[in-house]
């Protein structure tokens, strides 16, 4: 391998003396820094506790929850398709018969540990009625134990939208 | 207290001075020159010399020994890379001992030179820049330019030196 | 040894203290805001007392804490203990006394006595910042030597290689303002600065030697190792460069002793080029004569500024959150300058209507220049900090390209031409 020699960017005069692009650049970061101290709203910066961010969209994959049928009853069958196509092994569900009439199964206990998912939003792909979805737009979740974090069917359910149930 | 301050400096200087020949490690010598130098540039500073108390640090501690310091770290040179020395503290006893009488000169010399023992400056502005320079360049012009020609000299011939080393 | 020499004395040391010292946090604080609103961001804002963020200046002290308070971690490979924990002593130590020689006002009488106003009372001046400020180089080098780690002491090689090519454009392009100003006490340069060329321009030497203030301003940033000379650091390539291997207050007084060396560099700059303590078109006499329209310009001028200030203090020192202690703080600072503006204001209207006396015009002047002097400061240092977020950082091969090839000759070139002019004209 030789050496490839670059040919030298900027010939003229102008160009080696250097000092007409350094000033150059520092007109350009002067302007930047008095636009932001004269009027520091400028600075799009949002101090995050205080201002919540305001641009999370509908396909923003956040915490998970489980949706309802019209009636208010928990819209999942227990066909284990959301526990299969987790990469992260986090869903935990047991089924258990369902003797209401409006379906034939539903689960007894659905778990999802928010410590293993990865929040690949492949349970929502997978689901075929449309149960599980990613759409709370929680994107900060806090415990203090370990064990918090394994959310249960109940929390799921108590998730809502954060555009509102649909 | 300047006595004192004297003996502090001077203890440092010698202190200095032994460090950097009994030391193995190249790093450790360099650092003892350097408190050499630094009490010695004190020792002038004392003597009213201002100029040459600046000077000493700024061409001796300042450029000289980094320059050392870097050709060292720049070498890498390890304790194992330096010449074996089985008999040193023997050889130094041995010229220490060889030196003696040429010490006693000095010291005799020393004794029989004028003014000894006075600190008071005779001439006012004593070791300032202006009287340095005037007395350098109205008096001793010519000595002065020899000198700077010899020391012109010797950069050019390393420089030439260096460039021939390259070329083989 | 009578009273108001010992209160000169202890005076002329504190505000040394305050300008090398003090000035640490602030440049940090600067540093970091400025950073932050150069790339469009906000910035440290946060860090409060009782409220009062002050801007963000806290969160410099709570740094500072942070640093003395962590825990001193040598890494058992480091043999040379003693040297390892003398590095950093030296790299602030050096820059400190560095700074004791600048001048923050002329020459203050007080009664049959004449005071220097320098931390250290001495006329050898910019030899003995030259001095000081090469003997830094030892710590960055011991430091990245001790600390027996391959990127320390790229990092220091560096450095040593950085200073000593450097430092001799430096001298030289200093040696063709020696011959300007004919002197190398400090005092003497910025009272001939004060001075006017043709009648109406302020003989700063910026105008006197346009080239020897590029190549001293350069060399500058390179003797501070700032960017785009901080190849020391280089934490691109190097980690972190000779501070790698060090914490807590250890590398603390690196990084304040990086801020005063900056500091003190810029202290040098002003003094040299930027006509020192002195105002443009007015002169320690002119200040003197003229003392009681200055005073009436003050008046009439501080409140307008405080309103202006105070204006844009409640524009834009707000929180987001209405019920936070920190939107107190806008309140409070706002009464606290009117008080401010108050006190100051009735100091002068007595003196005004009183009259301020011989001694008193001196001191005040001493203060306006001190003032003058700090203002000066804090925006060299600005400038030090603009530069290091706008330009990258140079490559090594440049960087010794820029130095021997460059600014040597041009500095060399410099004093022929400057003596020249000198001999020639026999300014």
């Amino acid at each position: 391998m030789g050496i490839k020699i670059v040919p030298r960017y900027g010939k003229s005069f102008k160009d080696k003396l250097y000092l007409p692009a350094i000033f150059a650049g520092m007109k350009t970061t002067m302007s930047h820094f008095a636009k932001n101290l004269s009027d520091t709203s400028n600075i799009k910066t949002e101090c995050y506790p205080e201002m919540k961010p305001q641009d999370i969209t509908q396909r923003y994959r956040g915490v998970h929850r489980l949706t309802h049928r019209d009636d208010g009853s928990v819209r999942c069958v227990a066909c284990f398709m959301c526990a299969t196509a987790c990469p992260a092994d986090c869903i935990f569900i047991e089924g258990k018969e369902r003797r209401d009439g409006i379906d034939e199964k539903m689960p007894a206990v659905f778990k999802i540990d928010l410590l293993e998912c990865v929040f690949c939003g492949g349970c929502v792909e997978a689901c075929p009625c449309d149960a599980i979805r990613m759409d709370t737009g929680i994107f900060s979740f806090v415990a203090k134990r370990r064990k918090d974090f394994v959310l249960d069917k109940e929390q799921l359910l108590a998730h809502k939208s954060f555009e509102g149930e649909k | 207290m300047i006595n004192v301050i004297f003996l502090i400096l001077s203890l440092f200087a010698l202190m200095g001075a032994i460090g950097m020949i009994m030391f193995s490690n190249t790093m450790h010598s360099a650092l003892s020159f350097i408190v050499t130098v630094m009490a010695l540039a004190g020792l002038y500073a004392l003597l009213n010399a201002s100029f040459l108390f600046m000077v000493q640090i700024i061409i001796y501690a300042g450029a000289i020994i980094t320059l050392m310091l870097f050709i060292i770290m720049f070498l890498n040179i390890r304790e194992e890379h330096a010449p074996k020395e089985p008999n040193k503290y023997i050889n130094m006893l041995v010229v220490a001992i060889v030196l003696t009488p040429i010490d006693y000169l000095l010291f005799e010399a020393f004794l029989r030179m004028p003014h000894i023992g006075d600190f008071t400056t005779k001439i006012k502005n004593f070791g300032d820049i202006k009287m340095l320079g005037d007395k350098l360049f109205r008096g001793w012009l010519l000595p002065f330019e020899t000198i700077s020609i010899l020391l012109l000299v010797a950069l050019i011939g390393s420089i030439v030196l260096a460039r021939k080393r390259e070329r083989k | 040894m009578n009273i108001i020499l010992i209160i000169v004395i202890v005076v002329n040391i504190i505000i040394a203290l305050l300008f090398s010292l003090g000035a640490a946090p602030i440049l940090v604080w600067v540093e970091r805001r400025v950073a932050g609103f150069i790339q469009d961001r906000l910035g440290p804002n946060r860090c409060n007392i009782a409220g009062f963020r002050l801007g963000g200046l806290i969160q410099s002290f709570a740094d500072m804490l942070k640093l003395v308070f962590k825990e001193d971690f040598r890494a058992g490979a480091i043999k040379e203990k003693f040297v390892f924990s003398i590095a950093p002593v030296i790299v602030f130590a050096s820059a400190f006394l560095s700074y004791m020689v600048m001048p923050f006002a002329d020459d203050l009488v007080i009664g049959s006595q004449t005071f220097v106003m320098q931390g250290l009372p001495i006329n050898l001046g910019v030899l003995w910042f030259l001095a000081f400020a090469g003997l830094s180089i030892y710590g960055i080098i011991l430091g990245g030597w001790a600390s027996n780690n391959k990127y320390s002491l790229l990092g220091s090689i560096r450095a040593g290689a950085q200073v000593i090519s450097y430092e001799a454009s430096m001298t030289l392009a200093l040696i063709s303002l020696l011959i300007t100003y004919g002197s190398i006490n400090l005092v003497d340069i910025v009272n001939f600065q004060g001075k006017l060329l043709f009648g109406f321009i302020p003989a700063w030497g910026v105008v006197m030697q346009p080239l020897a203030a590029i190549i001293f301003i350069v060399t500058a940033f390179a003797e501070a190792n700032r960017t785009p000379f901080d190849i020391a650091e280089g934490e691109s390539e190097i980690v972190g460069g000779y501070h790698t291997e060090y914490s807590a207050m250890k590398f603390g007084l690196f990084f304040v002793g990086e801020y005063v060396a900056m500091s003190a560099s810029s202290a040098l700059i002003v003094t040299l080029f930027f006509g020192g303590y002195n105002l443009p078109w007015l002169g320690t006499a002119t200040l003197k004569e003229h003392f009681s329209a200055i005073m009436w310009i003050i008046v009439v001028a501080l409140p307008l500024l405080s309103f202006l200030f105070g204006r844009w203090i409640v524009k834009n020192n707000v929180w987001p959150k209405t019920d936070d202690i920190r939107n107190k703080e806008t309140k409070w600072l706002l009464r606290m300058m009117v008080l401010m503006n108050m006190v100051i204001i009735a100091i002068l209207a007595y003196f005004l209507y009183s009259g301020i006396g011989v001694t008193g015009t001196n001191i005040a002047v001493a203060v306006i220049q001190v003032a003058t002097f700090a203002i000066k400061l804090l925006l060299m240092n600005f400038v030090f900090v603009w530069v290091r977020w706008t330009l990258p950082r140079f490559r090594y091969d440049q960087l010794q390209n820029l130095g021997w090839k460059v600014l040597l000759p041009l500095s060399i070139a410099n004093i022929f031409l400057t003596a020249l002019v000198v001999v020639g004209f026999g300014v």
